[in-house]
């Protein structure tokens, strides 16, 4: 991320740079989401207010709204940066893997790995995402959407490679690897699988979804 | 022993806080619902709901786990006599969760959502953590292995997790796509069967 000092914003006046207003807004946002994330992972979602994240901040909560709509607003811009990231680290991994199978596995241990050290975070955003109000909304969220075309993308490959028929279902069969991926992440969180059970799992899985796809 | 008198007073209390909670969360859903409108309609203080349950979402998961005793009881009569593949008595036995959980789907994903919930003890039982369905589908499972029809070799407790994770899923697809029971129901034939296709013997 690029840093701006005030300074070189008042030396270059003439370069199209942010104002100082708008360099402050933006740290107002950052500063506002880092105590978000920190809430939300400490007491959940349901259990973090705009009131508490706004001291958390050392603001007011006039100016945590003056940024953000409201919590379901914050939570969306910290989950979206978040998936932004897994994508990038799930498609490098991709690029990693050799056939199908192995593409998979290796971009579901990126994920993860990703959350690995953010656990609580994920545990929110599960709860989120059930809730009947918000969930459809941030299961429909564009950054959601293009994890599971990554995996739908995969599959289509596997198609063309002659790996898998052209029969293969693959709208369902993405679905059903999305839940698979997912399903996965309560034994992280509430039993401490590690790295390598997560693996050994998601490998099972991945190998019984594709089973019926495989020609010959 | 005989219960003391003040045993039976809350257990009492617990009781109707129970049935306000389930009628409240069948007619205005779990979000829309308050403890306080919980403690009115049972007719009990807010202080002593409170005595009785941690959260809200621990009424919850009590609130399915009454409904859903009933229908285990159900489901323990029913499954010795199902028959066919492993798939199509794994269908079987979804089509009757179905016909018990689909009718208040809303409710329903409240549940689900309420698994992840930061207020729930450890005694409470939200969905994916309940370990009848597991074994249930565990048996249905390993009796496919002694009929011939799942290979020996699967990863069963996968399996079991892959089932759990699409069922839920279906629930989701009524408030994406505004699926209706059948197409539900429908989707889930077809995520069994492709899960059966995995598990089959080679």
């Amino acid at each position: 991320m690029k840093h701006i000092s005030p300074h070189q914003v008042a030396g270059e006046s003439s370069v199209k740079m942010p104002t100082r207003r708008a360099l402050a807004k933006q740290q107002t946002r950052a500063k506002v989401l880092a105590a978000a994330r920190r809430l939300f992972s400490e007491s959940g979602y349901e259990g973090a207010t705009i009131r508490d994240i706004a001291a958390e901040a050392g603001m007011s909560t006039g100016a945590v709204f003056a940024n953000f709509t409201d919590k379901s607003d914050l939570f969306r811009e910290i989950m979206g940066a978040d998936m932004a990231s897994l994508t990038d680290a799930m498609r490098e991994a991709a690029g990693r893997g050799r056939g199908v199978e192995d593409i998979l596995l290796k971009m579901f241990t990126a994920g993860y790995a990703f959350y690995k050290g953010q656990l609580p975070l994920a545990r929110a955003a599960f709860s989120v995402s059930w809730a009947p109000q918000d969930g459809p909304v941030l299961r429909n969220a564009p950054q959601v959407s293009k994890l599971q075309d990554l995996i739908t993308e995969q599959l289509a490959l596997g198609v063309q490679r002659g790996e898998l028929s052209q029969e293969s279902e693959i709208k369902l069969r993405s679905q059903m690897l999305f839940d698979a991926y997912l399903s996965n992440y309560p034994q992280a969180i509430f039993e401490g699988w590690s790295l390598d059970a997560l693996q050994a799992r998601a490998r099972d899985q991945i190998r019984i979804l594709l089973a019926g796809a495989r020609r010959g | 022993m005989a219960p003391s008198p003040r045993q039976t007073r809350k257990a009492a209390t617990r009781q109707r806080v129970i049935e306000a909670a389930r009628e409240l969360f069948d007619t205005q859903g779990y979000q829309g619902t308050t403890i306080r409108e919980i403690a009115s309609h049972a007719g009990v203080s807010v202080g002593s709901v409170f005595t009785t349950f941690a959260s809200k979402g621990e009424i919850l998961s009590e609130v399915m786990e009454e409904r859903l005793e009933g229908f285990y009881a159900e489901l323990d009569r029913l499954v010795p006599h199902l028959r066919g593949s492993t798939a199509d008595r794994l269908r079987s036995i979804y089509a009757i969760f179905f016909s018990v959980e689909a009718p208040r789907t809303r409710l329903f994903l409240s549940h689900i959502a309420a698994a992840f919930d930061w207020t729930l003890p450890p005694t409470a039982r939200p969905y994916g953590r309940n370990d009848r369905v597991r074994a249930l589908l565990m048996e249905t499972l390993i009796q496919g292995v002694s009929a011939g029809d799942v290979d020996p070799e699967t990863d069963l407790a996968g399996v079991v997790e892959l089932l759990i994770a699409v069922y839920g899923w279906t629930y989701h697809m009524v408030v994406t796509e505004g699926a209706d029971t059948k197409t539900m129901t429908a989707t889930m034939d077809r995520q069994i069967g492709l899960i059966a296709d995995g598990f089959r013997p080679r």
